[in-house]
């Protein structure tokens, strides 16, 4: 049965006094065909108001719209699903994993979010999958290769690259390399390493990367920690979720277009979600961005409501 | 049936913590050993986000085959946590 899913979220961001409100709308398309195929798509719609001289003045309005991807998946075993069209770029885990706005804990992503992913998305072939060694680990692999596109919405670079990782499921620990190789332009390379480790002894998240590009090199890790050892996970106390997150960047060279920060900057974050009932949650968090310009304070305020409808009535 | 379902998909997100609840569900929990297909999602895909509140068993199937391919999940993992998702 065909599917529509994804997430309505509600952003204010008040960045140096500068004030943005931002509705989004993400939905996901999903088309299971036969046993093996699949047909599915997200996209992003995000109207961004900000005021007319950056802190005061009336707010206008300016509408982005983003087909983040658009991809056919087949899967050919159990270790291997080939995918073909449009796809987020497989560098790291922010990317591929968090950037959806239901499941990423803080509003922005990290500086360094954007090494390696040729801007995010890619056009072209993937092949991807994962297997249980049978000894108490699982490898995961993605390998890919786009192809330039100037196509409107349909953006992409000549680049080619993929991740490895290594799961220990007894203990949720996961680590991953990353790599990417422009093969346009400068023709750079990109570097990466992840880890992921959600201990069942306790409701701690921790992730986080490392990666290096030819412009700069930066990390953030992060780390949330759900109180629902007050009460269980669904009494008053129980539905919050501390957050904080530390990210750092140095540029090591300007380089035009690289989608990373200008300058060298740090920036530690402190938030709190609060999850309530029907997938509807709330955050608000307060981050200090530090750089040799100017700091400045970021308040972020927002509400999230991930949603699931088939796309039409069936039969179960 | 929401807020069961709810609470259900909560209990998912923080297996290590229920052994210490004292939610309805949860309790129940605690008297039966996860199965194989609950051990999946919780070490796959409770590590990113919680269960959707209810699925029937042909939303369930485009799900896992979703995630299948964003997780790079095996065709074993696929089959128990859809088992597990839509029994």
């Amino acid at each position: 049965m065909p599917i529509i899913s994804g997430g309505v979220g509600f952003f204010d961001n008040k960045e140096g006094g500068a004030n943005s409100i931002q509705p989004v709308v993400a939905p996901v398309v999903l088309i299971p065909l036969g046993d093996r195929w699949l047909i599915e798509s997200r996209s992003n719609f995000t109207e961004v108001y900000n005021r007319q001289d950056g802190t005061t003045g009336a707010y206008q309005g300016q509408f982005f719209g983003t087909l983040e991807y658009l991809q056919v998946d087949y899967n050919v075993n159990s270790a291997l699903t080939v995918t073909a069209g449009r796809f987020l770029t497989p560098f790291g885990i922010f990317n591929e994993r968090l950037t959806p706005i239901w499941i990423n804990r803080f509003q922005d992503g990290p500086y360094t979010g954007t090494i390696g992913t040729a801007g995010g998305y890619a056009d072209g072939l993937m092949a991807r999958g994962g297997w249980d060694s049978g000894n108490g680990y699982s490898i995961n692999y993605t390998a890919y290769a786009s192809t330039l596109s100037t196509v409107n919405k349909l953006e992409s670079e000549r680049s080619a690259g993929g991740r490895f990782g290594v799961f220990f499921p007894k203990t949720r620990l996961e680590i991953g390399t990353s790599y990417n190789q422009s093969l346009q332009g400068a023709r750079g390379n990109s570097e990466g390493l992840d880890v992921s480790w959600d201990p069942y002894s306790a409701p701690l998240d921790v992730k986080g990367e490392w990666a290096h590009a030819p412009g700069g090199q930066g990390y953030w890790i992060e780390a949330a920690y759900r109180l629902s050892q007050y009460r269980g996970s669904n009494s008053a106390i129980g539905r919050l979720e501390p957050l904080i997150r530390m990210e750092q960047f140095h540029r090591s060279q300007p380089i035009a277009g690289d989608f990373l920060p200008g300058v060298s900057e740090r920036r530690p974050d402190f938030g709190v979600n609060y999850y309530l009932p029907h997938e509807v949650r709330l955050h608000a968090s307060y981050g200090r961005q530090f750089n040799d310009q100017r700091d400045s304070n970021i308040w972020e305020f927002g509400v999230v409501y991930r949603f699931l409808f088939p796309l039409w009535p069936g039969r179960d | 049936m929401l807020m069961s379902a709810c609470l259900f998909a909560a209990a998912q997100k923080q297996p290590g913590v229920l052994a210490n609840t004292v939610q309805p569900d949860d309790k129940a929990k605690q008297t039966s050993a996860p199965d194989d297909g609950e051990k999946r999602f919780e070490a796959n895909c409770g590590r990113c986000h919680n269960a959707p509140e209810s699925l029937s068993p042909r939303e369930a199937r485009a799900v896992v085959r979703h995630m299948r391919v964003r997780a790079r999940l095996t065709a074993e993992d696929e089959r128990l946590i859809l088992q597990y998702l839509a029994p």
